[in-house]
């Protein structure tokens, strides 16, 4: 299109006009007063300069239609916010940084604006030009505290909400108020309470992830106060398996995971430290603020295993020598850390803002990379833990001091024997066989050829850098300018430095020596031109004193007389044992073989009290990360590695008192500054976001469906203010997950019956208002440790290393296969699996098990054949029925009846009816017990909470 | 522009509950099929073309009784089912199909501007032709290599396109890429994706079914076909000629009529005690599961059975055919057992088919899969051998039953090669500025060649087509959309394009 100089002249008018104006009418998005010191000139009045030229060329793609690239050009405050790529269309350093100048000038197509032909002239450049560089660096400031949108919910304070009052009869329980008030708006009310064993059932599998003890859920059959329950849910609180099912919701949250993931995969074998520490923090029940910071900064706080967090995730170790591989790699490192630290905290999915503004959310790309410059310290790798000493652990030093000390004097007593035996052992024995030279020396002998046979060495297949033979005449006769020829058993192959023909070309050292393909054995034969009288020989390991392995230990020398026959003429017989100068060991020989098993034995004992005393003192080494202080953190346009643009200093994201630290700030101190951020009992997103996973892993869906994102993009709240409510009571008690689990779970809300009815189907079939329980299937490890426990096999040890399920071929690259028949070392509850990224469990991952690739807060709960075929013909359930067939027999006796009893009570949770009875003993009788309860362990009533 | 309340109301449960599902569709799904209904909610542009009228993302209603049940496309296409054959470790696509008659005049010399290049294990040697020599091959004359004679025989059926590119230069990574479109671990696979949008026509088989190479996992092992953050029900069924979906058989020490009996209880035990929840979908949808099972256990074996494939058959896909090296004519063997049962799967109606050739666990950087970076020729003679004949007879079997009418083939590989040798080895080193891949059948050009390599073959230089942009094609061709099918996980709509690809309008018919 053409532009006529009349339009041209009218936007000139405009801008003049503009520069004019005296008085400006305040208003963001046409007009921004810069101070009231500044001389009108200085006003940015954005509507009469530049809103001319974008109304010609700009706003059709980038105005209140449409807004491509997210970029807006009919106000200010789009100008001054940038499109998704996150550049300022202002000048950041200079005129010419202007991305918006670079744009319009740019002569390369795909980059220049406006696309095809519509390119501006450089007349209309050089007045936004003008315009940018003279409001340009106010505009800049401007834009800077610019308020960003900040009206979404959840970025408001949080209230304290008025209990609704309510008529329903009920025992004023809060939550209910807050519940039947939503309910009661579509004509809907809560269910009918379930009976008690479904209730117990239901606590139980919430709470502990497997069944309680069946005396447990008696008594509370039995026991008709009205207490009873909520002695119930205490009990249930107070026992170790809630850490160890909660512990693993969070697990899920923290993308936790035994191994590196990526194409090498290894595995970590030390990361369960953090594993423990998770399930720790909720048995203790660890106020919230203290666990968010210490995962944050526990390196700060004395608890080190907590920053297992910030590592948790995948990293690639495959590393090239092409840089731009290693530079993408650290931003997906760093990436993880941003976008785990804000979804699980604060529910806010910073990571859509790597490579642009967020499109949703109220971030910049800028913010992301201030969050970025907070972790750019932190590395994946292991780290020393060295807490202070508990009490037991002093106790335990103290013990171990003592018993060193009396093994010494054990050993001082040994010593002595053994000197006195080695007085009295005779005639004085020859030197041991060294590594730097050895020789024999005979009467003169005279030989065609010397063979050299080993019988042993130090370790490996025995090296030998030089064999000489000396005549009589001192001449080294071995040497193949002599003419000698050389044979041997064999030699290791593939060595440059290790070659036979190196034996005997006069030179010493491990790089011109040879190497036998035989371990502790081997034979040479030096071959003379001529029969030659021979008088020593002399060989060493490395005559250079760098080496002391593969040393032969015990040899025979052979010489072939001018018949052809062969005759021994020296051995190692006499000499001591090879022992460096420096083994303790060392005195041990002297003394007859029963009492050397004796010493060695304590040697034994005192080698490990040390190794316990040092891992007590210098701690052990665990997967937390480690710590650098980092080089400045830029901005990567598109989050390209290769696209650095200004420097970011580490900040808070633009909300809630935001922080920015300048770049000299250490390393730790970043993530302490965060962490106290986060949990600022004001900060509107940390409490709401933690009551709500709570209610989510009640209920199996939040009051915010969208656990893991609270932003504008997630799924508001159904009950806004139960929600705030809930927040509220969690400050005040300062953050305990179990006040807010025991306020849940007495409520009737909770205990209501997951019957269906029409009524509330038609009007909430989603159960969005909670008008009944939701039936939901149990998780994979709930499914894995009841079958377990209602087998009677379920191994209770808490922590420490976990077990495998899969069998591990260790290469470069690892790989993972299922175990064919997993023994009792892997009955143990399945938090303590050994997670391996990308390698399901054979059996349970099918059931929506997450590896840790991914954060998950929310796993999705599917329903497939291959869930069935794994479930119902794996020989896990199958040795588990039998194991639960023999239960049965012993605890129920003899009669069929009870047994069919006992099995309904342990895996279904309740008493089976006539009906269930009789079908029941029918396949009993038929198939047996095992069939029976192989059955028991696929069936719906098993496998769904209700 | 943002969704109402209403359309999002998948986004927590994807699995929508059965009864919310029945409301949503009601009886008069059979009679007016679910696409109404979805255009009706706003999930579906009316017009047969890929409507540009929405924006909005396509989230499919899944019945949690039969997540697996066929869905409609987003506009109508040829190709109902997808073959992938997925060759891993970076196959060369310059000694295979993309002729660069300049690496002859340049052999042995410095790639120009190529000075202290550095590729994944560092520096470059020089320019090297490929052993292999190129040759013109059918009516169009395309030059293909002798390496791969079998496949170059159907060149007149192929489209090729030229001028991939992918985003890494590692192979988990770049396996990632090509099987889920992005380079980290825990995306969902393509096939996933697919049965996510479309379900599929059979419920005797698993929608998508995964045959690994005999030789075991490909490098980014089970991700290939992985369900990422989809629900479980979309992951690829992992089995092969030799090796049968895990847990298919009732345990070795339970006797069949036992077995049933124990399955006839629980099912009436089940049944029996859904009278408490008359009408909970995930309830009733579990109960399926268990009667689908049974289904399988039959239906499985019998689809892998190949005894009952003439002799004729084998011979062609070259099952035991002779060879100069027997475990190569073992291997080769092995593969093409794989090719029959994936004929035969496809022929089933099975959605989704990724069958592998190349496995990283018996042996990387070239020796069981085509990584050659230092002995190319050696390794590759073998990789050829196992790879062309049974693949090209596969490709034939399909066509002359008929198959390829609504089945989509798609050849490929993570990434490329180098022009030149690494330096001080005779192989070539990771390459993913440009590589090459085929498609043929349902709705495809043939022959055609697109875009192209520089002469040299080190970077696609004309028409670029991305890994998005390969995905974006294979999606449409299969009728979806590939900016709008999405899942919504962890605040993003997430898309096998993540925000990237354009369909490749030049290669559809």
């Amino acid at each position: 299109m053409k532009k006529t100089n009349l339009s041209m002249e009218h936007r000139n008018n405009s801008w003049i006009r503009g520069l004019l104006r005296t008085v400006c009418v305040v208003a963001l998005s046409s007009c921004m007063v810069v101070g009231a010191q500044d001389s009108p000139q200085d006003t940015l009045d954005f509507q009469r300069q530049l809103a001319p030229i974008f109304r010609d060329y700009c706003i059709a793609c980038h105005g209140p239609e449409k807004q491509k690239s997210g970029l807006r050009l009919d106000t200010l405050e789009g100008l001054l916010r940038g499109g998704e790529s996150g550049e300022s269309l202002l000048p950041s350093h200079g005129i010419e940084s202007s991305h918006l100048l670079q744009r319009l000038r740019s002569t390369e197509d795909g980059f220049r604006m406006p696309p095809e032909d519509r390119s501006l002239d450089e007349a209309e450049i050089s007045l936004i030009e003008r315009w940018l560089s003279i409001h340009g660096k106010q505009a800049t400031q401007v834009a800077a505290d610019l308020e960003r949108s900040f009206d979404h919910w959840a970025f408001q304070p949080i209230k304290r909400p008025e209990i609704p009052h309510q008529t329903s009869g009920l025992d004023n329980h809060a939550i209910d108020s807050f519940i039947l008030q939503e309910l009661g708006k579509k004509g809907l009310t809560l269910s009918p309470e379930a009976d008690k064993q479904t209730l117990a059932r239901r606590l139980s599998l919430i709470i502990l992830g497997m069944p309680a003890p069946l005396e447990w859920v008696n008594d509370y059959l039995l026991d008709d106060r009205p207490e009873a329950w909520e002695k119930l849910v205490d009990r249930l609180l107070a026992s170790p398996q809630f850490g160890e099912t909660w512990g693993r919701h969070w697990l899920d949250i923290a993308r936790y995971a035994d191994s590196n993931g990526f194409e090498t995969n290894r595995e970590r074998k030390t990361a369960w430290p953090y594993r423990d520490y998770v399930i720790d923090a909720f048995n203790q029940d660890k106020p919230y603020a203290d666990f968010v910071a210490e995962q944050l900064a526990g390196d700060s706080l004395g608890r080190h295993q907590a920053t297992g967090f910030l590592v948790a995730g995948p990293n690639d170790i495959v590393k090239s020598p092409d840089i731009s591989l290693t530079l993408a790699q650290r931003q997906n490192e760093l990436d993880d850390m941003v976008h785990t630290t804000s979804t699980a905290f604060m529910g806010l999915t910073m990571g859509c803002a790597r490579c642009h503004n967020h499109k949703f959310d109220p971030i910049l790309q800028s913010e992301y990379f201030g969050m970025q410059a907070i972790f750019a310290g932190v590395q994946h790798g292991e780290r020393s833990i060295k807490d202070a000493l508990s009490p037991e652990q002093t106790q335990h030093l103290k013990e171990i001091e003592l018993n060193l000390i009396s093994l010494e004097r054990e050993m001082a007593a040994w010593r002595r024997k053994s000197r006195q035996m080695g007085e009295e052992s005779g005639p004085a024995r020859r030197a041991p066989v060294s590594p730097r030279y050895n020789e024999e020396s005979f009467a003169p002998t005279s030989a065609r050829a010397l063979r050299f046979t080993i019988l042993a060495s130090s370790n490996a297949e025995p090296c030998i850098d030089e064999l000489e033979i000396f005549d009589s005449h001192g001449t080294n006769i071995a040497l193949a300018s002599e003419g000698t020829t050389l044979r041997a058993s064999g030699s290791l192959t593939g060595y440059e430095i290790h070659q036979l023909k190196h034996l005997n070309d006069g030179q010493y050292g491990n790089h011109r020596s040879w190497i036998a393909n035989t371990v502790g054995s081997g034979w040479l034969e030096l071959h003379f031109n001529k029969p030659k009288s021979l008088e020593k020989v002399v060989w060493s390991r490395d005559r250079n004193a760098q080496y002391e392995d593969r040393v032969v230990t015990d040899y025979i020398i052979e010489v072939m007389d001018e018949q052809g026959a062969w005759q021994a003429i020296a051995d190692a017989s006499g000499r001591e044992p090879l022992v460096s100068s420096s083994d303790p060991k060392a005195f041990v020989h002297h003394l007859p073989p029963s009492d050397q098993s004796v010493v060695l034995t304590l040697f034994r004992q005192k080698e490990s009290l040390e190794a316990e005393r040092r891992s007590i003192n210098q701690g052990t080494k665990a997967w937390l990360g480690f710590f650098e202080q980092p080089e400045p953190t830029y901005r990567l346009y598109r989050g390209d590695p290769s696209a650095k643009r200004e420097i970011v200093q580490p900040a808070s994201p633009g909300f809630h008192a935001p922080f920015t630290l300048d770049n000299e700030t250490p390393e730790k101190e970043r993530r302490l500054q965060l962490a106290k951020w986060i949990t600022d009992p004001d900060h509107p997103l940390t409490a709401r976001v933690m009551v709500n996973r709570i209610w989510h892993h009640v209920f199996g869906s939040g009051l915010v469906a969208t656990p893991s994102d609270f932003g504008r993009n997630g799924l508001a709240p159904t009950h806004p203010a139960l929600l705030d409510w809930l927040a509220q009571t969690f400050i005040q008690h300062h953050g305990s997950t179990k006040s807010i689990l025991r306020l849940i779970l007495t409520s009737r809300t909770f205990r209501q019956s997951s019957q269906p009815d029409d009524k509330g189907l038609d009007a909430d079939a989603g159960n969005r208002l909670l008008w009944r329980f939701r039936p939901r299937r149990l998780s994979a490890e709930a499914i894995r440790d009841s079958i377990l426990w209602c087998a009677g096999n379920m191994q209770e040890a808490m922590g420490g290393p976990g077990f495998y399920l899969l069998d591990v071929q260790s290469e470069n690259v690892m790989h993972y296969f299922p175990k064919e028949n997993p023994g009792p070392d892997t009955f143990r509850r399945m938090v303590y699996m050994n997670r391996i990224r990308q390698e399901q469990d054979a059996i349970f991952g099918a059931f929506d098990c997450p590896d840790g690739n991914q954060v998950m807060p929310d796993r999705p709960e599917s329903t497939t054949p291959i869930q069935a075929l794994n479930l119902f013909n794996n020989p896990f359930t199958v040795v588990q029925a039998a194991s639960l067939s023999e239960r049965l027999k012993k605890e129920a006796g003899a009669e069929v009846e009870d047994q069919i009893n006992l099995a309904f009570l342990l895996v279904q949770g309740r008493t089976p009816d006539a009906y269930e009875q009789t079908i029941s003993l029918q396949l009993v009788q038929k198939d047996g017990l095992a069939a029976f309860c192989r059955a028991l362990f696929n069936s719906n009533r098993f496998l769904f909470l209700l | 522009m943002r969704e109402t309340t209403e359309q999002r109301k998948n986004i927590r449960h994807p699995l929508l509950d059965r009864r919310r599902f029945l409301s949503c569709s009601g009886s008069i799904m059979a009679s007016m099929g679910l696409s109404h209904l979805l255009q009706a909610d706003g999930h579906l542009a009316s017009s047969s073309k890929p409507s540009t009228l929405s924006t909005q993302p396509i989230r499919p209603i899944i019945d949690p009784a039969h997540p697996h049940a066929a869905r409609p496309v987003h506009f109508p296409a040829k190709a109902q089912q997808i073959l992938m054959i997925f060759c891993s470790g970076a196959v060369s696509h310059l000694d295979t199909f993309d002729y660069k008659p300049a690496l002859w005049r340049h052999h042995g010399k410095p790639m120009p501007g190529a000075d202290g290049l550095i590729t994944f294990q560092g520096e470059q040697g020089n320019l090297a032709r490929s052993p292999w020599a190129f040759r013109a091959r059918g009516q169009s004359g395309k030059q293909t290599s002798d390496l791969l004679p079998h496949l170059g025989s159907l060149v007149d059926d192929l489209c090729f396109i030229h001028s991939l590119t992918s985003e890494t230069n590692t192979h988990g990574p770049g396996e990632n890429f090509m099987c889920t479109g992005f380079t980290l671990d825990g995306f969902p696979s393509i096939g996933a994706w697919t049965t996510y949008a479309l379900g599929s026509e059979v419920d005797s088989l698993p929608a998508y079914v995964a045959i690994p190479d005999p030789r075991g996992a490909p490098q980014s092992s089970v991700n290939c076909w992985g369900p990422g953050f989809l629900p479980a029900a979309f992951q690829g069924t992992d089995f092969n000629a030799n090796q049968p979906v895990r847990n298919l058989r009732p345990p070795a020490d339970v006797a069949a009529t036992s077995d049933r009996r124990t399955r006839d209880y629980l099912n009436h035990l089940n049944r029996y005690q859904l009278k408490t929840h008359p009408g909970d979908s995930e309830l009733a949808a579990r109960i399926s599961s268990y009667e689908l099972a049974a289904r399988m256990q039959l239906s499985v074996p019998a689809v892998s059975d190949l005894s009952g494939e003439p002799r004729h058959i084998l011979q062609t896909y070259g099952v035991d055919s002779p060879g100069t090296d027997t475990s190569t004519t073992n291997l080769k063997s092995a593969y093409a057992r794989n090719c029959i049962l994936a004929r035969r799967l496809i022929e089933q109606g099975v959605r989704f088919v990724q069958l592998f050739n190349g496995a990283y666990q018996t042996g990387g950087e070239g020796v069981s899969n085509w990584d050659g970076h230092k002995t190319l020729e050696k390794q590759y003679q073998v990789h050829g051998q196992i790879m062309d004949q049974p693949t090209a007879a596969l490709i034939q079997d399909l066509r002359q039953r008929g198959l390829l009418d609504h089945t989509l083939v798609v050849w490929c590989t993570e990434f490329g090669r180098m022009p030149t040798f690494q330096k001080g080895a005779s192989g070539r080193d990771h390459n993913p500025r440009g590589f090459t891949a085929f498609l043929t059948g349902a709705g495809v050009q043939a022959p055609f060649s697109y875009g192209a390599t520089d002469p040299f073959g080190y970077q696609a230089v004309e028409n670029i087509a991305t890994t998005h942009d390969f995905h974006a094609t294979l999606l449409h061709l299969m009728g979806l959309d590939h900016e709008r099918l999405s899942f919504y996980h962890n605040g993003i709509e997430r898309r096998l394009t993540n925000v990237h690809g354009n369909v490749i309008g030049d290669i559809l018919l």
